[in-house]
């Protein structure tokens, strides 16, 4: 998304869906995941008679009120939308002066999807091929539709390429920058935007201003730090600019290549400590990777409400360190909501017992690692005090600092007298009346100013800049093999001074393109280009003009810098179709991939895994439950409705393995993993395929181990982790596991005497 | 809430997912045993393509209800807003309302050596039961009483896609009768932006 025209962000938000004439949902199930969220969709249908299309392996309770069904193979999205963008070109479909004035490299797309003719992509996807052409002619002639993701989407060691294609067939059809229209990803849990803003990932600074040496001076002098004494902290100057491990494989560092495990590039060195807050790491793939990297650590720290599970599966003995951490309720601050608007939390109680808050544990931990003062200076900058008050003054920080998401118009102030007075905005358009008129509902990103209104649909021309306008961003260069990459004339955003194209703003370019002259106070202040001026001196000229610092530039459907310069099929690692695997194989091995060697096509082609695992193995959510599910299983009437993990199987399937329903059996992954689960009967899943929900912990490959937690802290429902059976594969990119597309085998788990 | 109004429970099959969350509100308002579901969403034909559907079932709190005419010792009452209540401190446990039910609304306890009944529980639609309203004793045989402090029943006020209604039929059927009306009219919005552009007096 962001390699495609700038952010990586949904575009629009939920209460919008209800302006779509149309929806369409790869890998995402919001009637389970986003229940109250949900309710749009189900409002387009009733009042906007949007017909909406479930794409899924899995027959969910999303699909379950949509009005197209589509089973689909796992891990086969890229030859099903290539098999839309089929039909969508040859039918004269596409929208032709949008990809003209908007989009770069169409012509590329267009000649790979000629390929996926109808039959071959129904080889592929075991989608049939009316069911095809019926969906795409839905879709491309609705008027306005939107276009829905989640982790079915991107969970595959193609995951990058999916979330390029879906943008693109938005593109094709001119539904980006429209109410109704966008692609809108469903995030999965509270703050998830909030946590990616702030960078809460291993390969950038926050704000997504990655870690070049310009990003980290910008920091430093913005949180008032030397940039020499946070080079210092390193091994080495060059560590500084170098990708950390990820969420997938940070236990890939701990084990450290030990016996015949991924080798690591880390200095030499393995990780040797862990310290977790908030994170369910119980979910994550490869559970007995997991395990055997947490075993080889020397201490691990666990911070959360409840016990972290992992704590039970490691079997290391001592300096494994379990803090009570504070719930939301207690403590106060921002959340930022999936469509990238913010709100203020306030807080309901003091922290009970024992636990302390995040920010309490965190300064706690920087004192006593001697850098309290260093850590904390950036938010006594703005009005030069000697102390700070939170959580105020670290929302004021980043507002101050973020300007390449455009948070400077978040002041805690601001974000405060919104939620305050949330009744005074319509609930489905976020804008303002009354006090608040001028202004969206938790000022979506980008918010340019602390007058700007906040932009509740990127890329949308037909507003003015100032109104949350903006085309897409300047983001890739000018020109790509002697082609412009800013956009054609008549794409300009409603009021802008330029009709066309521009280029993001700079200190050099911003009297010519503005066509204004800077006074030499201006000049003294303004900062090099748009993300780094501290003035603001350049979003506040932009506004004047309606131009948006980051420029207006095209989308792009080539990405030269990737793998794929366009998205390619390519089957997953663990295949059903070992032919397929031949024609569209995986990637070459990565070395260095986030520090660790990752395989590719030499596991693909390691064995014909179809031969022993020939099941395909799709996990998921239940509407109870999220993430790895420690709080809701922790709490009576949630765990009640799904006391015991399972695995939904089609009757046929297990009849032939002599599994009836309500008895207990085994699946097996291909990395020599188990786990022993209760079989539930299912039509929701054909006898191709099982599906398992990752809620569940305490149990590992058939061992119940809930005794090893503190007296009075196991959970009512407790089970084997679905994730220690999810197979091998990573993305080529981002390095998300491949959880959605993997094999298994089943067996009847016979009752031990 | 008009002088003759009558209180009931709807749930909109189009808009009801089986999430769940009138039950557990339910359950968590009620500080209820496990073993009793005032509240069950009832799923038709689950995973089949076409085929399901899900409604939230409780007690239907019926004009004529079937269980205050059956019971024996004559347990029932139903208040004049129409909620149907019972006292526990008559009810015996026979089970025989269960038979008279439509919609397997009362529940019984499943715990003692020998899963001996006890007093039947169902739903009050939140609005307790003989007891002094808002009492301790009220709290603990009938759950909260929201009813008397105006408010909605629990599980309506959490159903996440407001497909559960309760309130005066009268209302109730006006919210249905928009929902119908409006179907296939569009989005009743407002647009976005504002005549007044950037800087100049809102």
């Amino acid at each position: 998304m962001a390699n495609t025209w700038g952010y990586g962000a949904m575009t629009n938000s939920l209460g919008d869906i209800q302006n779509a004439k149309a929806i369409i949902i790869f890998g995402a199930n919001p009637a389970v995941n986003h229940p109250v969220g949900f309710q749009h969709f189900l409002k387009a249908q009733e009042r906007n008679n949007a017909q909406m299309i479930v794409v899924d392996p899995v027959f969910t309770k999303t699909a379950a009120k949509a009005d197209i069904y589509v089973r689909i193979r796992p891990g086969t999205d890229i030859a099903f939308m290539y098999g839309m963008l089929h039909l969508i070109f040859k039918n004269g479909w596409e929208d032709e002066d949008f990809i003209n004035d908007r989009v770069y490299a169409m012509d590329d797309i267009k000649a790979e999807a000629e390929k996926w003719t109808p039959e071959k992509v129904s080889d592929v996807t075991g989608v049939p091929a009316d069911k095809l052409i019926q969906v795409t002619k839905l879709y491309a002639n609705a008027g306005v539709g939107t276009l829905i993701w989640a982790m079915g989407l991107t969970q595959h060691s193609i995951g990058s390429s999916n979330t390029r294609l879906a943008p693109i067939l938005q593109l094709a059809l001119g539904n980006m920058g429209k109410e109704g229209g966008g692609t809108n990803i469903l995030r999965g849990h509270d703050n998830v935007q909030g946590a990616t803003d702030m960078g809460c990932l291993s390969d950038t600074l926050p704000g997504y201003y990655g870690l070049s040496e310009g990003s980290w001076k910008y920091f430093a002098s913005s949180w008032g730090v030397d940039f020499e004494w946070l080079q210092g902290r390193f091994k080495s100057p060059e560590w500084m600019g170098k990708k950390g491990f990820t969420l997938a494989r940070w236990w890939a560092g701990a084990i450290n290549g030990k016996d015949g495990n991924d080798q690591i590039h880390n200095a030499g060195t393995g990780l040797k400590n862990l310290f977790v807050m908030g994170n369910g790491i119980t979910s994550i793939a490869q559970q007995a990777k997991v395990k055997e990297g947490l075993d080889s650590l020397d201490m691990l720290v666990l911070c959360d409400p409840f016990v972290n599970e992992a704590a039970i599966l490691t079997d290391k003995q001592d300096d494994v360190f379990i803090l009570p951490a504070a719930t939301q309720f207690e403590t106060s601050g921002t959340v930022v909501a999936t469509n990238r608007s913010v709100q203020w939390r306030t807080k309901v109680v003091d922290p009970l017992y024992e636990s302390k808050t995040d920010q309490w544990i965190m300064f706690e931990l920087a004192k006593r690692l001697g850098f309290y003062d260093e850590f904390t200076a950036g938010m006594k900058i703005k009005e030069n005090k000697k102390d700070f008050t939170w959580p105020e003054d670290a929302t004021d920080e980043i507002a101050r600092i973020i300007k390449t998401i455009g948070l400077t118009g978040w002041t805690a102030k601001r974000v405060k007298s919104h939620t305050e007075n949330w009744h005074m905005f319509d609930q489905i358009s976020g804008r303002g009346y009354g006090k608040m008129k001028g202004e969206y509902y938790g000022l979506p990103w980008p918010c340019w100013t602390e007058k700007h209104s906040g932009s509740p649909v990127l890329y949308n021309t037909n507003r003015s800049v100032a109104e949350g306008g903006m085309g897409f961003r300047n983001r890739f260069g000018l020109e790509h093999d002697g082609t412009n990459l800013l956009a054609e004339d008549g794409s300009a955003p409603k009021n802008s001074a330029i009709e066309g194209g521009y280029p993001e703003i700079n200190k050099d370019n911003i009297e010519k393109v503005l066509g204004i002259t800077l006074t030499a106070d201006e000049k003294a202040k303004i900062g090099k280009n748009w993300k780094v001026d501290k003035s603001n001196i350049i979003a506040e000229k932009c506004m004047e003009k309606g131009l948006a610092p980051y420029g207006n530039a095209k989308a792009r459907a080539k990405v030269w810098t990737f793998p794929d310069q366009i998205p390619m099929h390519r089957e997953p690692l663990h295949s059903p179709r070992a032919d397929l695997v031949k024609e569209f194989p995986s990637y070459e091995d990565k070395s260095n991939h986030f520090r660790v060697d990752t395989k590719y096509v030499s596991k693909q082609t390691e064995q014909e895994w179809v031969k022993d695992f020939p099941i395909n193995l799709v996990t998921g959510r239940l509407v109870n439950m999220n993430g790895a599910g420690m709080e809701n299983r922790a709490s009576k009437y949630l765990a009640a409705l799904t006391p015991e993990m399972f695995c939904s199987i089609n009757p046929d399937l297990a009849g032939r393995h002599g599994i009836r329903d309500g008895s207990m059996m085994w699946i097996h992954s291909p990395e020599g993993t188990k786990i022993k689960v209760k079989a539930k009967y299912s039509h929701s899943v054909t006898e191709d395929r099982i599906f398992i929900p990752f809620h569940f912990a305490g149990h590992f490959q058939g061992e119940d181990r809930t005794s090893n937690f503190p007296a009075g802290t196991a959970p009512y429902a407790s089970g084997e982790s679905a994730n220690t059976v999810t197979n091998y594969g990573y993305d080529i990119v981002t390095q998300i596991p491949e959880t959605k597309g993997g094999l298994c085998r089943i067996e009847y788990a016979k009752e031990e005497a | 809430m008009g002088e003759f109004a009558r209180l009931n429970f709807y749930c909109d099959e189009h808009r009801c997912i089986n999430c769940d969350g009138c039950s557990v509100a339910c359950a968590e308002a009620h500080e209820l045993p496990e073993y009793i579901s005032r509240r069950k969403v009832i799923t038709m034909n689950e995973g089949i393509e076409n085929m399901e559907y899900s409604l939230s079932i409780a007690c239907m709190h019926c004009t004529d209800a079937p269980c205050e005419q059956v019971c024996p010792v004559d347990c029932f009452y139903i208040r004049e807003d129409g909620i149907v209540l019972h006292d526990k401190d008559k009810c015996i446990g026979c089970a025989y309302c269960l038979y008279a039910c439509p919609f397997g609304a009362p529940q019984f306890p499943l715990d003692g050596a020998f899963g001996t009944k006890g007093v039947m529980d169902k739903c009050t639609m939140c609005a307790g039961g003989p007891e002094e309203t808002n009492s301790h004793a009220e709290r603990e045989l009938y759950g909260q009483n929201r009813i008397s402090e105006g408010k909605v029943p629990v599980c309506a006020a959490m159903c996440s896609t407001k497909a559960l209604l309760v309130g005066d039929s009268a209302e109730i059927s006006d919210i249905y009768r928009e929902r119908i009306l409006s179907k296939g009219h569009g989005v009743k919005t407002q647009p976005y932006g504002w005549d007044v552009a950037y800087g100049k007096k809102m």
